[in-house]
């Protein structure tokens, strides 16, 4: 899948970059290079609808100057001049940051789990069996489900960083991913489940997301009749229920400066208890295996694991080179640096402010999915959302949907709902009597890095409205 | 390696075109002689540009080109896709394609349909909107110039402590070239400004965004009043301030232009798209010629208003684009498709596919959709009848399921409608129902529709769009 050679291809292009960043005088200068490639299988009504491969790559430079910076990027090699001097005139017109330089390097220590060789060898054909296995087991599960959709993919992405402070570092990543859209259409009813799993590390011929997609498609059957008015209750968000939501509002509310802008709902409360007093919120950037983690962050930093929320306590901030700079000439804060939180969206895109894997844990025993019920008593399993990217990151506020939910009693389930409103703030419903589940999963993200979440109950701060 | 030929280099023949044309034939025929019923190869090259001014100061400017190319076979009914930053190596790809097409073809059991296509004109031209201004001609100074307008009025107020102001502008150059004969080059220029404003009064803080764009160069961004985008922006998000949580429950609910055009984009347009449809993933699975909304609603997607964000001359398979009346007087008349899922259902191929960029296979997608007009004269008409209902305004963003046709979508405010006039201002609301059954609750629209704010759409893909209509009444909405 992955040439031999590419990652000395896109690490001699960095170089080709830097000579002639030198050749130019510029006085600093970073150069990224990326080049994936991959295949994926697609699924439709049930079947394979198309099998894909190919690959894509390219460069991205910052130059800086004066604490002015500029940044453009380029596929071809033979137009590198040029770009060079598209960064360079927008340099001349960006402000000057005062303080602000490219982090000069440090040694990092190799993350490990985050390329596995075994992917290397999966081919298409290897994809269309295991492809062939999913559509399988569903149908052995229900023979009335059928995968309307998704699909799955093996990629390998090298990436390159040289500086003109003397960062230079390469490696490849791979990864293997997994989507099903399961739907059983039966007596004038159709209910439907997505689940997903990916990993840096080469997944199960037949993942567990699968049979779990057939599980609430089975358990969303059959809507019982609930009280409609709208009323404030108790919620059991599973994992990935909750996640969107979550990475909707809280990686946003943790950078550092939005934290100093008053941008975030946590601004002004720095050493304050801002979660339920057993959470704990922790970014790590070293997670062994982690989707976003990597021994240097976007911007050449060595990463590091670090706690943001102690024990409900706001004890930290994601900070990169250029936003630490900028805040502190700006005078919001007397001191802030790097703490290699820099991440970025591919070569086209210079380094911004991010988490990386982000975990919430809490000092309390967790809890399985009974006890959690039991101690809900009355209340509702929300499983999936529609509409989390319409959260309020500023606020914390929300207002979505959801069809993927069930009401429960007297720490029971008693049957699913057809479709219900879901608001509240996240802020102020993480602030009071959280409990979490025992088993978390991995997942993506609307912001930055990925959630490494349990099931979270939350008993008060949020409004069901069901139809 | 996977690095691009440029359209300076040795590569690109003297035509204008970054395709040699021969060698891409040739490939063509190749396939053609391994067993692909079709072959095409698009591509697509983009100069684009986005700006950020964060508080008046600029945060970063961005230049790129990108080039990506996607290579599509068919054999024995099934398609093989091929996508790549490397034009170079792209007829090596042709054997390794065909072959990954047969393969998902060998797997396709007895009772599924292999892939056709429906028949569609070859043509061989070049179409070029041309911008009036350029907008690759358009300097930083400038773009940081009408950025600047845009954040002092958004910014005047104490109260309003950020406004992050964003421009993004690109030149989209397409060819696509295809076993049938088909060999075709257009291009076309999107451009838009944004901006976010943030306010806070004491612990309270909201935030607002307000964006204008569409087809064309500067002058989409010149023809707009960005000093009365941003007071507008300014304005909301102070009323944001002091604006309480929305009531939750099924009330009568009107939708300014903005709200309305998310609506019917989530509501209708995705149920609409043929193949979800072929999948077995929309409501409106079998329900062409029936009637499913209104008879006031009529909704149409067209790609050709030129003043749109999703407007495009030609779509990703090489079809001249075109209006489609998705809804005739709440009749379901037409699915958006392309030729795949055109073939499916025995229908005329309407031009709908497109694909995000040069690396990805073309889909059904939305162009500019809207509801049209009414009999109202305006929102007082609409509202004079409703003893408590809601008002929302701007878009949030909406998502739905096709399948089981409920969707939802958030407005950026609202106010509560007493007795048939707005009273307070409102937050958070978000509206949710079925499609079937929201469709027919439309009671009233306004005379006038046209476009509202442009926006983005993701199906995995994510293409530019324009949605919008009339300001629009629904007699019923689950309100949250």
């Amino acid at each position: 899948m992955l040439p031999d050679d590419a990652v000395d291809r896109i690490a001699e292009g960095c170089r080709e970059i830097g000579k002639l960043c030198k050749n130019h005088g510029i006085q600093q200068w970073e150069v990224v290079a990326s080049q994936s490639y991959g295949h994926s299988i697609d699924i439709e009504a049930g079947k394979i609808s198309l099998a894909a491969g190919g690959g894509e790559g390219g460069y991205g430079i910052r130059v800086v100057e004066d604490g002015r910076f500029g940044y453009a990027y380029l596929v071809d090699l033979a137009s590198a001049d040029y770009a060079i001097q598209q960064a360079r005139d927008i340099a001349k017109v960006s402000p000057s940051v005062a303080g602000f330089t490219l982090p000069s390097e440090q040694e990092a220590e190799q993350v490990h789990g985050l390329f596995d060789k075994t992917i290397l060898d999966i081919g298409p054909e290897d994809l269309l069996e295991q492809a062939d296995s999913i559509l399988s087991e569903v149908a052995s599960l229900d023979e009335r489900a059928v995968v309307t959709g998704g699909g799955l993919g093996v990629g390998a992405s090298a990436g390159a960083i040289l500086s003109s402070e003397g960062i230079e570092s390469s490696g490849v990543t791979t990864s293997h991913g997994i989507g099903v859209q399961v739907s059983i259409e039966a007596d004038d009813e159709l209910t439907s489940s997505y689940e997903g799993e990916s990993s840096r590390q080469r997944l199960q011929h037949v993942p567990d997301c699968v049979s779990v997609a057939v599980d609430w498609a089975q358990k969303t059957r059959g809507p019982i009749e609930v009280n409609t008015e709208a009323h404030d209750t108790p919620v059991l968000m599973t994992s990935k229920g909750f996640s969107p939501l979550f990475s909707m509002v809280v990686p946003s509310a943790i950078r550092g400066d939005r934290l100093v802008r008053n941008e975030s709902f946590w601004s002004g409360k720095q050493g304050e208890i801002v979660l339920a007093n057993d959470l704990t919120l922790i970014d790590d950037g070293r997670l062994e295996g982690g989707k976003s983690a990597s021994a240097r962050d976007g911007e050449g930093v060595p990463t590091r694991r670090q706690t943001l929320v102690d024990q409900g306590r706001l004890v930290g901030s994601l900070w990169s080179t250029r936003d630490a700079a900028q805040q502190v000439a700006e005078g919001r804060i007397e001191h802030a640096q790097t703490n290699g939180c820099a991440v970025r969206g591919g070569h086209q895109s210079p380094p911004s402010t991010g988490c990386s894997d982000l975990q919430m844990t809490s000092s309390l025993k967790s809890s399985s999915q009974d006890a959690l019920l039991e101690r809900m008593g009355e209340g509702y399993i929300v499983h999936s959302v529609m509409g989390a990217h319409t959260a309020n990151p500023t606020s914390g506020d929300f207002s979505v949907t959801t069809s993927t939910l069930l009401r429960v009693e007297d720490g029971e389930i008693i049957g699913p709902v057809k479709q219900a409103g879901l608001s509240g703030n996240l802020a102020k419903a993480l602030s009071n009597d959280v409990h979490l589940g025992d088993e978390v999963r991995v997942q993506g993200s609307y912001s930055s890095g990925n959630m490494h979440l349990p099931d979270v109950l939350l008993m008060q701060g949020l409004r069901i409205n069901p139809v | 390696m996977v690095m691009s030929a440029s359209p300076t280099d040795e590569h690109r023949p003297s035509t204008g075109r970054y395709l040699n044309q021969s060698k891409i034939q040739a490939a063509l025929d190749h396939a053609q002689d391994l067993g692909a019923a079709y072959a095409e190869v698009r591509l697509m090259a983009i100069t684009d540009s986005s700006v950020t001014l964060r508080d008046a100061k600029l945060e970063r400017a961005i230049p790129g080109q990108e080039v990506g190319v996607t290579l599509r076979v068919l054999a024995d009914g099934a398609w093989g896709v091929h996508s790549t930053t490397d034009l170079v190596s792209l007829p090596s790809q042709i054997e390794s394609t065909v072959r990954l097409a047969k393969a998902v073809a060998a797997r396709r059991s007895s009772k599924d349909r292999p892939v056709q296509l429906a028949e569609v004109p070859v043509i061989e031209d070049e179409i070029h909107w041309k911008s009036k201004l350029d907008v690759r001609n358009t300097d930083l100074q400038t773009k940081i110039g009408h950025l600047k307008t845009l954040h002092d009025s958004a910014a005047d107020d104490d109260r309003i402590i950020s406004v992050t102001c964003g421009w993004s502008d690109e030149h989209l150059h397409t060819e696509l070239m295809t076993s049938e004969g088909m060999n075709r080059a257009w291009s076309f220029q999107r451009s838009l400004i944004n901006a976010s404003v943030t306010g806070r009064d004491g612990s309270e803080v909201v935030s607002y965004r307000t964006r204008h764009g569409g087809e064309g160069g500067l002058e989409v961004i010149e023809d707009c009043d960005l000093g009365a985008l941003g007071d507008s922006a300014r304005i909301a998000t102070l009323r944001l301030l002091k604006a309480e949580r929305a009531p939750s429950g099924k009330l009568p609910l009107i939708a300014d232009r903005d709200l309305t055009g998310v609506y019917i984009h989530e509501a209708l347009g995705h149920p609409c798209e043929a193949d979800l449809v072929a999948a077995g993933d929309s409501c409106l699975d079998g329900k062409l010629g029936q009637t499913i909304g209104n008879e006031i609603v009529t909704v149409i997607d067209d790609p050709t208003i030129r003043s749109g964000y999703g407007a495009h001359p030609i779509d990703d398979e090489g079809l001249d684009t075109r209006k489609k009346t998705l809804i005739k007087n709440g009749v379901l008349t037409e699915y958006l498709n392309h030729r795949e899922s055109a073939h499916h259902f025995g229908i005329t191929p309407n031009a709908g596919a497109r694909a995000q960029d040069g690396l990805h296979h073309p889909l059904v997608r939305m162009s500019n959709t809207l509801i049209q007009g009414g009999t109202h004269n305006d929102i007082d008409e609409l509202m004079e009848d409703i003893q408590y209902g809601v008002y929302a305004c701007g878009s949030r963003g909406g998502q739905v399921d096709t399948g089981r046709g409920s969707f939802q979508f958030a407005a950026q405010e609202a106010w509560l409608i007493e007795n048939g006039e707005l009273t307070r201002p409102l937050k958070d609301v978000s509206v949710s129902g079925l499609t079937l059954q929201i469709l027919k609750d439309v009671d009233g629209l306004t005379r006038d529709s046209r476009l509202a704010a442009p926006g983005f759409c993701g199906k995995g893909q994510t293409v530019p769009v324009g949605d919008g209509g009339p300001i629009m009444r629904i007699s019923q909405a689950l309100v949250g």
